[in-house]
């Protein structure tokens, strides 16, 4: 990929000023620039934010109302009610499942982000023969849907036993081509080689300049490839749809929409569905709200060089 | 000291954990996958229900599932499917990019939330929450469009395929966005000032500096954009159930998937998954290649 | 017939070593650890050994009938777990946990049409072994027969779908309608009621339920599948079928019947609102239109499902499923008395015909039981009475081929081309022919067209 300019190491990388001070100094945007980009702004956030907004009004209401009642707004205020048929149904195994998928996507993206981490600094800052062979190969990895690889993977657990186990979602999530690959980007960039070698001179061992220093310096690119793996395994559906029979195994995307596939012979499976994925969807939500200046600042740091 | 040898060393203790699980997860199964899609079933006894052994078949899986039609157009179809909506979802990223980055824009911070808010809702939810926004009678927008005279089947033969289109590209515009976002912040200001210097308008800085330099983004979210919507699974097989026009070979992935655990033909959906494999790596590849070599000429 | 079991020779060890790591992995389950076939007398239990079987299953009602089983058999425990319909994904969990060797369930709800599958891949228990052949004479006797391959027993019949016409009989009386005896009267009634309500139609023909249109070619006398010694065969595109799909190309065409998906929320909205009025469906249909249409309590009656002009009175049969023992199972005996008892006891089965799981297999179940009463829902009437003579009136000599849910898939698809505009159903069991036929081949099974 082509490289950029110098990168600008004085520009502060928190959102300019929007009066734009840093391109037109002294004369702001005319108004019907500005009516025109806030109305296209407004526009298309109503586009986003519409099934959302569907979503929260859908929550309070029965499933005779769902069908019967316009959709954009509320009928028979129950989301109390609904909630508390979400949490209680089934032994309270909604909670279960939350915790299921907090554990898939939290263990999974922490190990995966070690373990880029380690990769990609060795990749960055290490000589080795086959050093390019071996990041080739991890790149070619990046493209490989991830898809075709459930099925084999499944038959393999299979052979071993360990399909229909927590393993078989954990395992082949902590595997992330694409975070070794941001971590090599900036590790490479961002990794100084002097403090390496005053370090080392200092006498301090490989291990320990790797945990002392350098995860401090990557750590925003660390940040950026746990939330896109977390990301990433909360809402993989086929890879827990192929190795898991057992509903306690279950994530949020597989109890829901076994939920749905019953609805139709126990009715009160919709409003419950539609509950249910209302709360699912809220925590996400807003940890993406706050976090996206991470993200943002992760990915400025370098990573789409080279 | 440091030699070579320790950093080797050093090096292979990095990188052994990701090598290992990356050879275990990645490499081993499509390994796996090849080895089981060149075998076949021979059964024995009446009616074949004496028992079964599995043999070596060669290419045969591989030409079967070619010669199967309902496979075969799934392939054409998410390659229809891509050729419209990468570009559309791309294109959406970038303009809302660029919107966000205009020196008219207010609000910025909560646009942006609003546009990425969708990327935390899992693809299986979206298409719960947008199946209801479809299925006429209970949506909406159907009623709404009814009320104003227009009869519209948006799960019908002719539009289910972009009804999908537009749950992806609602869930994934505003991460691309963010890409491209990212990218266009870490542009050079005095570009901005030497452009002001020439006189250039807002459209002319969009078209020679901005464009030019979010260039790198634009080719990482085309390709993972690609990637992803070759594996289109999901979303089809959520709306299946209320759409009279997805059936269980809709996209590749379905149709691999429905011979492995509906018709119990692990070997052909295994040929079925390493060709969308290649094919995914084939079309990634290709592209990298095409703006690669268009970026050299520059 | 002889034993059924997996013969791959080349992974044998390889399986071998699997099962013996993934009992290591996984954990050991209940009772002894040996691998192995479970003694044929005991089944595997020794007397006053405590076990616990799975069971998957998704019929409503079924949960009832479980616990009333673990409050008298505080010794042989039965865990059931709900899984999707079997169409809807359940099938795909229960081949999934068995090829993965660890995860299936002891007991599993079967449907008629998916038994010749799971034999072909080995998946089921010869119950013969373990005494079912002294069951046999509680049940009817074709459902009986849908579990029997030459002489060995691989599933207790449960509940079958005789069908009928569910219709809306206040929508019918002030259209002046009579519910239609022919397919003539059928398509009369379709006409009469788009011309009275431009919104409403007499049903809808779901294009991707095509088990619903095997169940009207059944009705037509069209046997599709059968054996002739060592072949399996093939006739889905004979005269009957295509009269069918004729009929139906018809009432499409002329837009007399709407073409949504059945069992969806666009569909049970059209119930409840009066815009589809009417159903072919087997007897378990009455708690579908129930729990979803609720809000048109009273108004719906049954009648029996419209006839072929000139053939004597024939109904169908829609669905129907079993308890089959699952390979794997380490108590198959135990298995069996539960799935019998499951199905004959008449304390059970008042509890399953409660949560509408069909019309039962044990014989004699009707007199007495609680299916012989009026329901409200249908104004009072005693809708079973319908059913009861439509189920003497099924030819009981239809069987399934083992790769049936791929025969309709390929029926789905051609169903939806031509709801599309491109061909006919005509085209379509034309094409489900040719593709049936080559299933079985790729199967590696001998396969010929025609009866």
């Amino acid at each position: 990929m082509t490289t950029l300019v110098d990168r600008p190491a004085d520009r502060p990388t928190e959102p300019s000023p929007p009066d734009g001070g840093r391109r037109r100094p002294g004369r702001g945007p005319r108004a019907g620039w500005k009516i025109l980009v806030v109305g296209l702004l407004t526009a298309f956030a109503l586009y986003f934010l519409l099934p959302v907004y569907w979503l929260v009004i859908a929550a309070t209401k029965s499933t005779g109302d769902l069908f019967g009642t316009f959709g954009l707004w509320f009928a028979d205020f129950r989301l109390v009610d609904n909630l508390t048929g979400v949490l209680t149904y089934d032994d309270g195994i909604y909670l279960r499942w939350m915790l299921n998928s907090v554990l898939y996507a939290g263990v999974g993206a922490a190990v995966a982000t070690l373990l880029a981490a380690m990769a990609g600094y060795a990749l960055a800052k290490y000589r080795f023969r086959g050093r390019e062979a071996v990041f080739n190969v991890i790149l070619a990895g990046v493209l490989i849907p991830g898809t075709a690889l459930a099925l084999p993977l499944f038959l393999t657990f299979s052979k071993i036993g360990l399909a229909d186990t927590y393993w078989a979602v954990l395992l082949p999530s902590v595997v992330s081509p694409f975070g070794v690959y941001l971590c090599r980007m900036y590790a490479a960039t961002t990794v100084p080689d002097e403090l390496l070698e005053s370090a080392r001179i200092d006498g301090a061992g490989e291990r320990r300049i790797f945990t002392a220093l350098v995860l401090r310096i990557m750590s925003p690119a660390l940040v950026t490839v746990f939330l896109f793996q977390f990301v990433g395994i909360w809402n993989n559906y086929f890879l827990p749809l192929v190795m898991l029979s057992d509903p306690k195994l279950y994530p949020i995307t597989l109890g829901l929409t076994s939920w749905q596939s019953f609805a139709d012979r126990q009715p009160e499976l919709y409003q419950l569905t539609v509950g249910g994925a209302f709360l699912s969807v809220l925590p996400l939500m807003a940890a993406i709200v706050v976090l996206q200046r991470f993200w943002r600042g992760g990915l400025t740091e370098g990573s789409l060089k080279g | 000291m440091r030699t070579s040898r320790t950093d080797r060393r050093a090096a292979a203790g990095f990188l052994m954990p990701f090598v290992v699980l990356f050879a275990a997860f990645f490499v081993l199964p499509i390994g796996y996958a090849i080895y089981q899609s060149l075998l076949s079933v021979e059964r024995a006894g009446p009616l074949g229900l004496g028992g079964s052994r599995t043999v070596f078949a060669g290419l045969s899986n591989y030409t079967e599932a070619f010669a199967d039609s309902a496979f075969t157009d799934s392939i054409l179809r998410v390659l229809l499917f891509a050729a419209v909506q990468v570009p559309a979802m791309i294109g959406l990223a970038t303009l809302l990019a660029l919107l966000l980055d205009a020196a008219a824009a207010r609000a910025v911070p909560f646009f942006r939330s609003a546009y990425f808010l969708p990327y935390g809702v899992p693809g299986v939810i979206a298409s719960i929450l947008w199946g209801f926004l479809y299925v006429p009678g209970v949506s909406p927008i159907v009623d709404l469009l009814g009320s104003a005279g227009l009869d519209v089947d948006l799960l019908g033969s002719g539009s289910v395929l972009w009804a999908i289109a537009n749950i992806v590209t609602w869930e994934f515009a505003g991460y691309n966005m963010l890409v491209v976002v990212a990218q266009l912040k870490s542009i050079n200001s005095d570009l901005y000032a030497a452009a002001q210097i020439d006189g250039a308008n807002a459209w002319q800085v969009v078209r020679y500096v901005k464009l030019p330099l979010i260039r790198p983004a634009i080719v990482l979210t085309t390709v993972f954009t690609i990637i992803g919507t070759l594996q289109l699974f999901a979303e089809p097989l959520v709306l299946r159930p209320v759409s009279t026009a997805i059936n269980t070979s809709y996209t590749p992935n379905l149709a691999a998937y429905t011979e492995a655990f509906v018709n119990n033909n692990y070997s052909l959906a295994a040929a079925q998954s390493v060709i969308l494999a290649v094919a995914a790596c084939v079309l990634s590849f290709g592209f990298l290649r095409l703006v690669g070599r268009k970026g050299d000429d520059r | 017939m002889r034993q059924l079991r997996d013969l791959r020779r080349g992974r044998r060890v390889l399986l071998g070593a699997g099962l013996v790591l993934a009992v290591a992995l996984a954990g050991c389950g209940s009772g002894s650890g040996k691998s192995g076939d479970p003694d044929a007398a005991t089944g595997g239990r020794k007397p006053g050994e405590k076990i616990e079987m799975t069971f998957w299953s998704w019929v409503p009602g079924v949960d009832k009938a479980v616990a009333l089983w673990n409050s008298k058999n505080p010794e042989v425990q039965v865990k059931l777990e709900k899984i999707p319909a079997g169409s809807s994904g359940g099938y795909a969990k229960m081949l999934a946990a068995l090829k993965a060797g660890s995860g299936a369930p002891d007991l599993a709800q079967v449907e008629y049409q998916e038994i010749p599958g799971f034999l072909l891949e080995g998946n089921l228990v010869d119950l013969s072994k373990y005494g079912a052949k002294d069951d046999a004479g509680k049940f009817v006797d074709w459902q009986w027969q849908q579990g029997v391959f030459g002489d060995a027993v691989y599933a207790i019949p449960q509940a079958s779908g005789p069908m009928g016409f569910f219709y809306r009989q206040d929508l019918f009386a002030k259209w002046g309608i009579q519910p239609p005896k022919t397919w003539t009267d059928f398509r009369q009634a379709a006409q009469t009621i788009r011309a009275k309500d431009p919104k409403a139609y007499i049903s809808t023909f779901p294009p991707g339920n095509s088990a619903w249109f095997t169940a009207l070619a059944w009705q037509a006398g069209a046997k599709w599948f059968g054996t002739e010694g060592d072949t399996w065969t093939v006739d889905i595109n004979n005269a009957e079928t295509r009269k069918v799909a004729e009929y139906w190309d018809g009432m499409v065409a002329d837009k007399l019947v709407k073409t949504e998906p059945d069992f969806a929320n666009g569909w049970y909205k059209d119930l409840q609102q009066g815009a589809v009025v009417g159903w072919v469906s087997a007897q378990w249909g009455d708690s579908i239109l129930s729990g979803n249409a609720p809000k048109t309590a009273g108004k719906w009656r049954v009648a029996p499902m419209p006839q072929w002009e000139g053939a004597p009175f024939t109904s169908s049969n829609w669905g129907g499923s079993s308890t089959a023992v699952l390979k794997g199972a380490k108590y198959p005996k135990d298995a069996k008395d539960f799935a019998v008892w499951l199905n004959t006891d008449p304390e059970s089965i008042a509890l399953l015909i409660e949560g509408g799981y069909g019309w039962p297999a044990a014989k004699d179940a009707l007199a007495g039981s609680t299916l012989d009463k009026p329901y409200d829902f249908f104004g009072g009437q005693k809708i079973n009475d319908v059913f009861a003579e439509a189920d003497k009136a099924i030819d009981k000599d239809w069987s399934w081929i083992p790769t049936t849910s791929a025969a309709y898939q390929h029926l789905n698809d051609g169903f939806q081309k031509a709801i599309a505009g491109q061909g006919t159903f005509v085209a379509a069991v034309e094409a489900a022919q040719a593709e049936t036929e080559a299933d079985l081949k790729a199967k590696g099974l001998k396969v010929k067209a025609g009866s």
